[in-house]
């Protein structure tokens, strides 16, 4: 019998963490005007840095957790210092990717130095509980309802009554009158990242203790719900997202007691989406976040909604593309590629073939239409398990199989983009982050249909239709598929993005308050972005699954969306020519560096975070 | 002589107490007002006074808290701004917004939308999905439109002199400010609206420019006869040479309302707005 009570303690506990993160972004948001993906990583290594204190420095746990605490902390603030403070004038986008770069990089290093398995936290307290009537309680809830508690009073005492946490707060509401004021700005923002990264070390360890193990991407679901945590608090809001994260805290505790733990996450991020579908600006929060930058935007205070323009300086940049004669003729080479390629490198050419398609996808909706998807390996999952479903269930030609795949990405997509496209810049990438990770958790709790973590085997090699039900079985005949289906997208897209609607995307990108004010339906031409890049997407993964017959949840979580998203942004958001380029770089890269396996998440969210730092327009220019 | 004032059934617009509080603040405070149509009106009032909010509110970008607020006998209150574009209202914005990487023809027919695809009040032409597949086939019937369409944004920005033709490939963000503003105006004007808001459209002009502009208003006001045009001007020589009727605001009420000559002679106006610039430099100031 699950006690109330207990659920209650618990998911105060948990929401005390939450709080901490939420904490950490709010003050981010509000002093540095960016969501910081790596905040959920600051919180990984707090743990694990700790962790290797007690287990390698065989130091006692208390003085383990202040220097990995401390060392956070000063991870926290170097990290602005070497890679945010540099792109500040950078297009808007730059602190988003190169965040979201951050957080990779520190995940997958944490995964090469502590191995990607999960490891045990040590745990002085963890036999002593009570039972308080029906309530169980145990140390650890109550040491981190403590430490909670003693973080927030100390916190928000420090926020109202110091001089520097009135500056700092100043520096939150309106940064240039706190500068003139004399406070100074780049000062406050140094301890609002050591703050965010200090309460993230903190948040870290109390998780280590709670489940008495930690894991390297532990960021990505507490980091999500922290935000969520924030949002519901209004995001820029302290007080909020105290009271978000024990909301949060005590929500998820008690539907895990009621329904099962198996649904906490998934719980838990469709709160996220509900909240941001129906109170964009939180539960007791003001602040517009929604797409039009409210009456701010009206009053000319966001002078673009572009995430390509700066605040600063028109970004301009050269652009490559090819078209016409020159793109047929380099569409002939690549026909002949297979003649001179052996079998291992016709594989690869397929597979560079079928990301180029996948990047071309979401060039459309995060280039074009500039709504940063970071879910679009999950719609690649839905055109992938529905043509691997269908291709085994019955004998049906590619054709048809790329139709549907790509119906049910698009979709998918539709259903991600419904929430997304109320929202603006930043929030998006939350949106779609949270849509992403719920089909991944479909993928793998699903089990009747996908049959969950085993994935599906044997996808039979595909038959084409138009060449009277030829069956494909070698990686010639699989990489010119590929490159068929390549190159009528291509073509298709191209038309697409030079008519009228590619027009209004790039209008409602540039300006969505200008555009809708001119009379552009904004939210119907996004959803239609949205369904063009879903169909596109889903159709890459039709061909995945024909190519390797296996497919797993694992093919589609957040990692592979990065690295799509890096492809795009590496060849120039918007730009059709840039995303096969990123694609086939990148995809070469991989194959080049094989040998350095493990290093290749490493590797590619440097290239991320080098490409924003010194090339934000891409290498062929963004458009 | 004044205009008679339109009754509310032959009026164009009609705002019928509006008011829009900001926290405290009450930026348009129960205001009524009616255009007729073809009228050209001027709306003055110094810094603060809710002018640019009352436009926001007719265009829908902010909802109003109570009131309503109709154009051509349709109720504009509650309806998207895209869809108020739909029903004729054109605008442009005091800080001007232009699309910073799209090209200025790209960005003039950007506001051809609803001759494209239709819309509010008549039906839309495509749904999206019949949308996509025609830009893909270009069926001839599109092609026809589109070459109409092409027509009007040329002739549109022909209207500007070689201000903005030759200029129709740059980038919008390449353009000088004053520039900028004639794109957004051009922007507003090209599908033909009933109801013309430009806010303050010469700030951050020449004597030269502002002239210029001033002219092009003028020659607008006379060429659509049916065209009715709200004007947000703080140069007081340009309202007395282009409007046949001035509403004075202050602190988001009516302070005033007629001929520019006498509401800019009444007292107090002078005393709530002139009296900051008797210096005489009417307009010279710059407004963020
Ligand atoms: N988005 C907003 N949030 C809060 N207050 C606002 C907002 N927009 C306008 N206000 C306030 O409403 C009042 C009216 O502002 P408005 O911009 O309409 O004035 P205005 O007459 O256009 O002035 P100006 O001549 O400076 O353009 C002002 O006090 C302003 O501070
Ligand atoms: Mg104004």
């Amino acid at each position: 019998m699950v006690d109330f009570f207990s659920q209650i303690i618990n998911g105060l506990a948990i929401g005390n963490v939450y709080a901490l993160l939420a904490i950490g972004f709010a003050l981010v948001f509000g002093v540095a005007n960016l969501i910081n993906f790596a905040q959920g990583s600051l919180f990984m290594l707090g743990g694990y840095l700790t962790f290797t204190g007690v287990s390698y420095l065989g130091l006692p746990l208390l003085p383990a957790a202040l220097l990995g605490i401390l060392l956070t902390t000063g991870i926290g603030v170097a990290l602005d210092w070497a890679c945010l403070r540099p792109i500040q004038r950078g297009p808007r986008i730059a602190p988003l990717l190169a965040t979201l770069a951050l957080a990779v990089i520190i995940d997958s290093t944490a995964e090469l130095v502590w191995s990607p398995n999960t490891q045990g936290f040590p745990n002085p307290m963890a036999d002593q509980a009570w039972t308080v009537g029906n309530a169980f309680i145990s140390a650890v809830d109550l040491l981190i309802l403590a430490t909670g508690i003693v973080c927030i009073v100390s916190l928000t005492l420090f926020l109202k009554y110091t001089w520097t946490g009135r500056a700092l707060r100043a520096t939150a509401m309106d940064p240039e009158a706190a500068q003139q004021m004399g406070v100074n700005v780049a000062a406050m923002r140094t301890l609002t990242f050591g703050l965010a990264g200090l309460l993230g070390g903190i948040g870290g360890v109390l998780i280590g203790l709670y489940y008495q193990s930690i894991w390297p991407t532990m960021g990505i679901p507490f980091g999500l719900k922290g935000f969520t945590a924030a949002l519901l608090g209004g995001i820029s809001s302290i007080p909020g997202a105290i009271a978000g994260g024990l909301l949060l805290g005590i929500f998820e505790s008690l539907t895990s007691g009621y329904l099962g733990s198996l649904y906490r996450n998934m719980v838990a991020y469709s709160l996220l989406l509900l909240v941001l579908f129906f109170r964009p600006q939180g539960l007791f929060g003001a602040r517009g976040l929604d797409a039009l930058g409210g009456a701010q935007a009206a009053a000319g205070m966001v002078p673009s909604t572009s995430l390509m323009a700066s605040a600063f300086s028109p970004v301009t940049s050269r652009i490559y593309t090819l078209a016409g004669w020159p793109a047929l003729a380099v569409l002939v080479l690549a026909v002949l590629y297979p003649f001179v390629a052996d079998r291992t490198w016709e594989h690869i050419g397929t597979l560079a073939a079928i990301f180029s398609l996948l990047a071309v996808s979401l060039t459309v909706v995060a280039g074009s239409a500039g709504q940063i998807s970071v879910g679009h390996a999950a719609l690649f999952g839905v055109g992938a398990y529905t043509a691997a479903l269908l291709g085994v269930a019955c004998d049906l030609p590619i054709e048809l199989l790329l139709v549907a795949a790509g119906t049910m990405g698009a979709i998918a997509a539709i259903a991600c983009g419904v929430v997304a496209v109320r929202l603006s810049g930043h929030v998006i990438v939350m949106a779609t982050l949270a849509s992403g990770l719920i089909l991944h958790s479909v993928f793998l709790s699903w089990i009747d249909v996908t049959r969950g973590p085993m994935g599906v085997r044997g996808i039979p090699p595909p038959s084409v239709g138009l060449l009277g039900g030829f069956s494909i079985t070698d990686n010639a005949g699989h990489y010119w598929l590929s490159l068929a289906v390549l190159a009528l997208a291509l073509f298709l897209t191209g038309r697409l993005l030079q008519s009228n609607v590619g027009r209004t995307w790039r209008a409602i990108r540039e300006d969505r308050l200008a555009a809708v004010a001119a009379g552009v339906p904004a939210v119907r031409y996004l959803l239609m972005a949205f369904a063009v890049s879903g169909f596109l997407a889903g159709a890459a993964g039709a061909l995945y699954a024909h190519l390797l017959a296996f497919i797993a949840p694992g093919d589609f979580f957040i990692l592979a969306s990065f690295i799509v998203l890096t492809m795009v942004v590496l060849g120039g958001l918007g730009n059709l020519t840039g995303a096969v380029f990123g694609a086939v770089l990148l995809i070469v890269l991989t194959e080049v560096l094989r040998e350095f396996g493990e290093f290749r998440m490493v590797a590619y969210g440097l290239v991320l975070l080098l490409a924003i730092m010194f090339r934000p327009n891409g290498l062929l220019g963004s458009k | 002589m004044p205009p008679t004032r339109p009754t509310v059934t032959d009026a164009r617009l009609v705002v019928d107490r509006v008011s829009k509080r900001f926290g405290g603040v009450a930026a348009v405070d129960q205001l009524s007002v009616s255009v007729a149509p073809g009228e050209l009106m001027a709306v003055v009032g110094p810094n603060g006074a809710g002018k640019s909010t009352l436009f926001q509110l007719i265009n829908g970008v902010i909802r109003a808290d109570n009131g309503t607020i109709r154009l051509n006998g349709h109720t504009l209150t509650g309806r998207a701004p895209e869809a108020i574009a739909a029903l004729g209202v054109g605008r442009t914005f005091q800080t001007s917004r232009v699309f910073p990487a799209l090209s200025v023809w790209d960005s003039v027919r950007v506001g051809q939308t609803v001759s494209l695809i239709g819309g509010t009040p008549s039906r839309r032409r495509f749904d999206p999905v019949t949308e996509i597949a025609a830009a893909l086939l270009r069926p001839g019937g599109l092609k026809r439109r589109e070459r109409a369409l092409d027509e009007q944004a040329e002739a549109t920005l022909k209207l500007f002199g070689d201000r903005l033709w030759p200029r129709r490939h740059d980038r919008a963000d390449s353009l000088s400010y004053a520039n900028r503003r004639r794109l957004e105006i051009a922007r507003a004007l090209v599908d033909r609206p009933s109801l013309l808001l430009l806010d303050e459209p010469t700030a951050g002009m020449n004597p030269t420019e502002t002239n210029e502009l001033a002219d092009l208003i003028a020659r607008l006001h006379a060429e659509h006869g049916e065209m009715s045009i709200i004007l947000v001007e703080h140069k007081l020589d340009v309202v007395r040479n282009l409007a046949s009727h001035v509403l004075v605001m202050d602190r988001g009420g009516r302070l005033a309302e007629g001929s520019p000559d006498d509401v800019l002679a009444d007292p107090r106006v002078v005393e709530a707005y002139l009296g900051r610039r008797a210096d005489g430099s009417a307009g010279a100031e710059q407004t963020t």
